[in-house]
């Protein structure tokens, strides 16, 4: 492809009469547009050096725009908003801010989706192209119509709007800003002096649908008294003449009626024939819980630290695994399979081999040890040989000298497939006529529960409630996809460098892999751009590591955006069967639980996640009778495995919701029925398990009971579209990894060669604040200062094993290590000192900088540490490493954890009647996870937690068609942004544990996701009467249950 | 073919051989002048990760072609700094730990200096919200983020008004 740059329009438009090119202004729709599979024209043409079609004229009457002006610059054109509020609105919807500093008028116009056009098809709109053969004038449908391609849109000319005309905008997005159009709406009312409608213009366009007016309700409108018009009718009229196709994520009636309630709404001012609901009582307050702290930097400025890290992170110099470049460091990439069930018939990779600057390329017949990873079941190839089992699939890969050459050599490797059968569904996977995925059939795992007599139980129901809910493929999004470097050294040590949760065990499964002994691989997982549970199993590092050894060369290798997407982990998508009974006194009787969750291709941590689900199946609740039954799936859909949450925010949504539904059959409030049912201290865990003596549900129920939400205003709002309420639900989450799986732990505190004090742990910083936890855990323990404290983590050639940085267990891991190892390194930093000192090491203590006498205030060092370490030879440097299992119970009739923490969030939403969106508000958090280590960390983990949950409840999921993703990017992935996270959020701890508690700080990594879901949906009950079972809530089942029936 | 363009980058005047028009202002960032604080998320204009100034300006670098930047000023995070001293921005998402991972910060700074000198936005939060409404944070830290960027612009407010004085 070729770049030209014209310098104007006469140049321009000679250009592109010599072939193949096209025109280009911002540029910002291109590389959406070729990765939609567009072809590339052979040549650009850039129009931004025309400087004549930038220009922006403006009076009262009108606004001469040249088609080369920016959104930005018409968006801080001074008189706009006042003589063309429309376009103005219109403007400020359109992508994201810094995208309309590039976006132009005539590119978003030209794009023929631009969201610009319903709102220019409803103004007064003249627009001027030039083509080879002249100038011509004409309306936006003209240009619309025209073969406008072949020319250049030069000017726009749109008059003022009258005052007093009633006008609206509307963009329906998937989110709350910076989001696709769903459908876009635009229209003005022109009124008489009796308020008659002398004009209706109404147009709707935006993203897929096509641009156009709605003449057919124009005419309804038009010659009436404004006061006359039936909207009902105007309503159905424009439902039947709207024309909007349907596409993966909303449906053509969707698209239809939010825009035909969107016209009526903001016209007519009212919805005719919606239903309306009865304000919600608040809960009584129950006993407040003495000592809850509102986190905040100023509730306990003391325990707000910095991160360690945040000078190279607002720097742009902090050094991410990704970001290692070399000159002779190879790039790598990964041919994926592309089908999502194959049989391998061949692998050529000849062509690849002899392209120059290949340097490597590897197959599965590289690979000299076992084919097969996971964590638990090692069930999926490095490198596929005879199947593929997903779309992403690794078949081989490539090194070369650079990205364009590697990725041209992929397209050279020659595999050959006899396509399968895909098996998509998890239902369908387990017919007994079902392909099998992988030779053992595609029951993945079976676990079965009970106790008690459930029909019993049932028996002795006065009420029960049974629902099935459902919840989505979410994706982990960090921001930083899976990626990073390996080399060999010269001493034939593998080094691995590449994002990562638990370096010793990635260190494990590679030596597996590549017989290569685990002394020989080191393995460097920090800092982590986020990982969220979805960098636990391995990613890249395979591949990476036999293109390292193969070339012997320095290689990198990252995932695309759209790589990741097809080939990492999701969450395992559930569907939960819940029945639920209690009797007349609101107590719970019984209670059956089905699940079937997907694992995808491979097991990964699949059927953990499963096993977690299951023991959280009766939320902080004693229920005697129980009978619980779970099943795991594979399919051909994507891989899945560990997510924050773990499979416990699934099951909390559903108990929780199944609570509200059961207090509002038997008429008690959302507290009430949860009060009578809360498990006690003393208690057993849910399976019968031993726990640690602290219990805090009741406590957070408390808490909750009081918050201020309840007393802000609920109900129809008086703008008639949005409808308020509030909801509630409590959640407790295990830390570690359970009484069933091996769970080591261990640190190391050391003196190091230049005189710091090493924190050592096999842990990793993925943002969770690990660095300030190891800083501050250690110099509260020993006495020093925070800065004589060097976290040493992530990398296993200089830090202990400490197990994963998952499940909740890194806190605790650190401090338990701490608490372990510091009397004996004080020992021996003492007695070190103290014979240098010549001084009893008795009368010697840590401080900040070095060694001061025990119980002075003298402030007088002693002794520097650097000092210390400067007059110690290697070995008798103060070291002490410590190892031993995470806390666990002996419980061996499934995973039972020990420890919980537990929480209770309130959500505030506002509902919309127009569009079926669901908006929090407030959110609310009560947390009770013990001592708080450091509240910044802790803050933070907790409402990213809860953004996480918001996302899974109402914007996120990844469906699948036939085994493909429908979506391969963050334009239709939803994440949250910045508008979706609630306007005011508040955070609480509670921090103090039973007496007898010896497990110290809870970890909150997960604690944060679980309750937020439920009281999501909780609060959609509360105000509309429905509990929405399906997550991300889909707009259409609100719609539906807000209409008249 | 190859193009050859000339661009101010973090001050620095530099010529830039490209031998392939596609390539993405961010690839060179990255990939040629090892500038490799712009980061890369989605490469589609969606997440805000590859923020930087273009002529003074914010813009996703990942869709602008570097070929059609012939003269250009550009800022990335690594030139924001004067020397030691932090840029207001930069204070202010330390002060309030407006990031976990900090893989998106140096996106939401460079959206944030952006935002505060397109002057809309000043210190009303949801405004604010709106501005930053480009910038993905997967770990969430949105609330310290609104609470930075205000602060900041109030900063640089009061500094200007003393310069002024």
């Amino acid at each position: 492809m070729d770049v030209v740059s014209p310098a104007s329009l006469s140049q321009a438009l000679a250009l592109h009469a010599e072939g193949d090119s096209r025109f280009c202004a911002g540029g910002t729709a291109l590389q959406l547009d070729w990765a939609k599979g567009l072809a590339k024209p052979a040549r650009l043409i850039n129009l931004a050096r025309i400087s004549e079609l930038k220009r922006i004229e403006q009076s009262d009457s009108l606004a001469r725009i040249g088609a080369l002006a920016t959104l930005a610059a018409l968006l801080e054109t001074s008189n706009l908003p006042g003589t063309h509020p429309l376009f103005h609105a219109a403007l400020q919807q359109v992508a994201g801010p810094s995208i309309r500093n590039r976006v132009t008028l005539g590119g978003n116009m030209m794009g023929r989706t631009g969201c610009l056009l319903p709102a220019l098809l409803v103004l007064r709109t003249k627009v001027q192209w030039l083509t080879h053969t002249g100038g011509l004038t004409g309306s936006v449908q003209d240009l619309l119509t025209a073969s406008a391609s072949k020319g250049i849109l030069t000017r726009i000319d749109i008059d003022a709007q009258h005052p007093g005309e009633r006008w609206l905008f509307r963009k329906i997005g998937l989110r709350a800003a910076f989001t696709p159009s769903v459908i876009n709406v635009a229209a003005r009312l022109l009124l008489g002096d009796r308020n008659e409608i002398l004009e209706a213009r109404l147009a709707v366009g935006g993203g897929i649908v096509p641009p156009a007016r709605l003449p057919e309700a124009e005419v309804l409108l038009t010659g009436r008294p404004i006061e006359t018009i039936d909207w009902a009718q105007v309503h159905d009229c424009l439902m039947a003449t709207i024309e909007a196709p349907a596409d993966a994520f909303r449906s053509s009636e969707y698209r239809r009626k939010v825009a035909a309630n969107a016209f009526v709404h903001g016209l007519g001012g009212d919805l005719p024939g919606r239903r309306t609901f009865p304000v919600q009582t608040p809960p009584q307050p129950l006993d407040r819980p003495a000592g809850e702290l509102a986190l905040s930097r100023s509730a306990r400025p003391e325990a707000w630290h910095q991160r360690p890290d945040v000078a190279p992170k607002v720097a742009g110099k902090l050094a991410y695994l990704t970001d290692a470049r070399q000159p002779d460091m190879l790039v790598g990439r990964i041919l994926r399979a592309g089908l999502p069930h194959a049989r391998i018939l061949s692998i050529d990779t000849s062509a690849a081999e002899a392209l120059p600057g290949v340097m490597a390329v590897v197959t599965h017949r590289d690979i000299k040890g076992s084919n097969a990873f996971g964590i638990v079941v090692q069930d999926q190839p490095a490198l596929c040989f005879d199947k593929v089992r997903y779309a992403g699939d690794a078949v081989a890969a490539v090194a070369a000298v650079d990205a364009e050459t590697a990725e041209r050599a992929l397209s050279l490797i020659k595999v050959e497939y006899e396509a399968l059968a895909p098996v998509t569904d998890p239902e369908a996977a387990l017919l007994h006529d079902a392909p099998r995925i992988h030779e053992s059939g595609n029951l993945q795992r079976e676990l079965h529960f009970a106790r008690g007599d459930v029909e019993k139980g049932f028996r002795r129901a006065a009420h029960i409630v049974e629902k099935i809910y459902v919840t989505p493929r979410q994706m982990h999004g960090f921001m930083e996809t899976e990626g990073g470097y390996a080399f060999v050294d010269d001493h034939e040590t593998l080094h691995m460098f590449a994002g990562g949760q638990h370096g010793a065990r990635d260190c494990l499964q590679l030596s597996r892999i590549l017989a290569i002994p685990e002394d020989k691989i080191r393995v460097v997982t920090s800092p982590t751009g986020g990982a969220f549970g979805g960098k636990d199993e391995l990613t890249v590092q395979p591949a990476l590591a036999l293109l390292a050894l193969k070339s012997r060369k320095p290689v990198r290798l990252q995932l695309s955006r759209a790589e990741s997407m097809l080939a990492g982990q999701k969450r395992n998508p559930m569907s939960i069967r819940m029945k639920t009974a209690i009797d007349s006194e609101g107590r719970l009787v019984a209670q059956q639980v089905e699940v079937l969750a997907e694992a995808g291709a491979y097991a990964s941590l699949g059927p953990g996640v499963l096993e977690t689900a299951l023991e959280h199946a009766a939320g902080p609740y004693n229920i005697e009778n129980v009978r619980t039954h779970g099943r795991i799936a594979y399919t051909n859909n994507g891989v899945c495995g560990a997510f924050r949450g773990f499979g416990a925010n699934q099951m909390t949504y559903a108990i929780e919701c199944q609570m509200d539904k059961l207090a509002r059959l038997c008429g008690l409030t959302a507290s009430e029925i949860r009060q009578r049912n809360l498990r006690k201290p003393g208690m057993t865990g849910y399976l019968g398990q031993r726990v640690a003596p602290t219990e805090r549900a009741d406590e957070m129920l408390a808490a909750a009971s009081h918050s201020p939400l309840w007393s802000l205003p609920q109900g129809l709002q008086p703008d008639g579209e949005w409808i308020i309420g509030t909801g509630l639900a409590l959640n407790y989450q295990g830390n570690g990894l359970g009484s069933a799986v091996p769970d080591p732990a261990g640190g190391r505190i050391s003196l190091s060669r230049h005189g710091s004090i090493e924190g050592g742990f096999g842990l990793d910083e993925l943002g969770q604040g690990l660095l300030t936890l190891v800083k501050t855990t250690v110099a509260n323990e020993l006495g020093c200062g925070r800065e004589d404290v060097e976290p040493v983590i992530g990398d296993t050639a200089r830090a202990p094993d400490s197990g994963s940085t998952t499940a909740s267990r890194g806190s605790y891991v650190v401090w338990a290590s701490t608490k372990l190892a510091a009397p004996e390194f004080s020992r021996q930093m003492r007695a070190a000192a103290g014979c240098i000192l010549e001084r009893d090491p008795d009368t010697l203590a840590l401080g900040k900088g070095g060694f001061f006498e025990r119980g002075t205030n003298s402030g007088e060092i002693l002794l520097r540490y650097r000092q210390l370490a400067e007059q110690l030879d290697d070995k008798d440097l103060p070291s002490v490493t410590v190892a031993y299992e995470f806390p666990k119970n002996e419980y061996t009739g499934g995973n039972a954890r020990l420890i919980f923490a537990f929480g209770a969030a309130l959500a505030r939403v506002a509902i919309s009647r127009v569009t079926g969106e669901v908006r929090v508000l407030d959110l609310h958090q009560h947390t009770a996870a013990g001592p708080v280590m450091d509240l910044a960390a802790y803050l933070g983990q907790i409402e990213g937690g809860a953004l996480q949950g918001l996302g899974f409840t109402l914007t996120e999921d990844a469906p699948m068609r036939d085994g493909h993703y429908l979506t391969s990017n963050l334009d239709t992935y939803m994440l949250p942004g910045i508008q979706d996270a609630p306007q005011r959020m508040q955070s609480f701890a509670l921090e103090s544990l039973a007496d007898g508690d010896i497990y110290g700080p809870r970890g909150v990594g997960e604690l944060g996701i679980g309750a937020v879901t439920p009281a999501i949906a909780n609060a959609v009950f509360a105000a509309i009467g429905h509990l929405p079972t399906v997550t991300p809530i889909p707009p259409e089942t609100i719609l539906a249950a807000l209409e008249e029936r | 073919m190859s193009y050859s363009i000339s661009l101010t980058v973090n001050g620095d005047q530099r010529r830039v051989e490209l031998d392939d028009p596609r390539v993405t202002l961010l690839d060179l960032l990255r990939e040629r002048l090892d500038l490799t604080g712009t980061k890369k998320g989605c490469d589609r204009g969606q997440c805000g990760a590859c923020t930087v100034l273009v002529d003074g300006r914010r813009v996703n670098s990942c869709l602008s072609l570097a070929v059609t930047l012939d003269g250009a000023d550009i800022t990335t995070i690594e030139g924001l700094a004067d020397g030691d001293t932090l840029h207001p921005v930069q204070a202010a998402f330390i002060e309030h730990d407006g990031f976990q991972c900090g893989y998106c910060t140096p996106g939401q700074i460079m959206s944030a200096v952006g935002l505060i000198s397109e002057g809309h936005a000043g210190e009303d939060p949801e405004r604010v919200r709106e501005g930053m409404s480009g910038n993905l944070c997967r770990c969430a830290a949105y609330h310290g983020i609104t609470e930075a960027v205000i602060d900041a612009t109030r900063r640089m407010a009061e500094t200007s008004e003393r310069k002024s004085a």
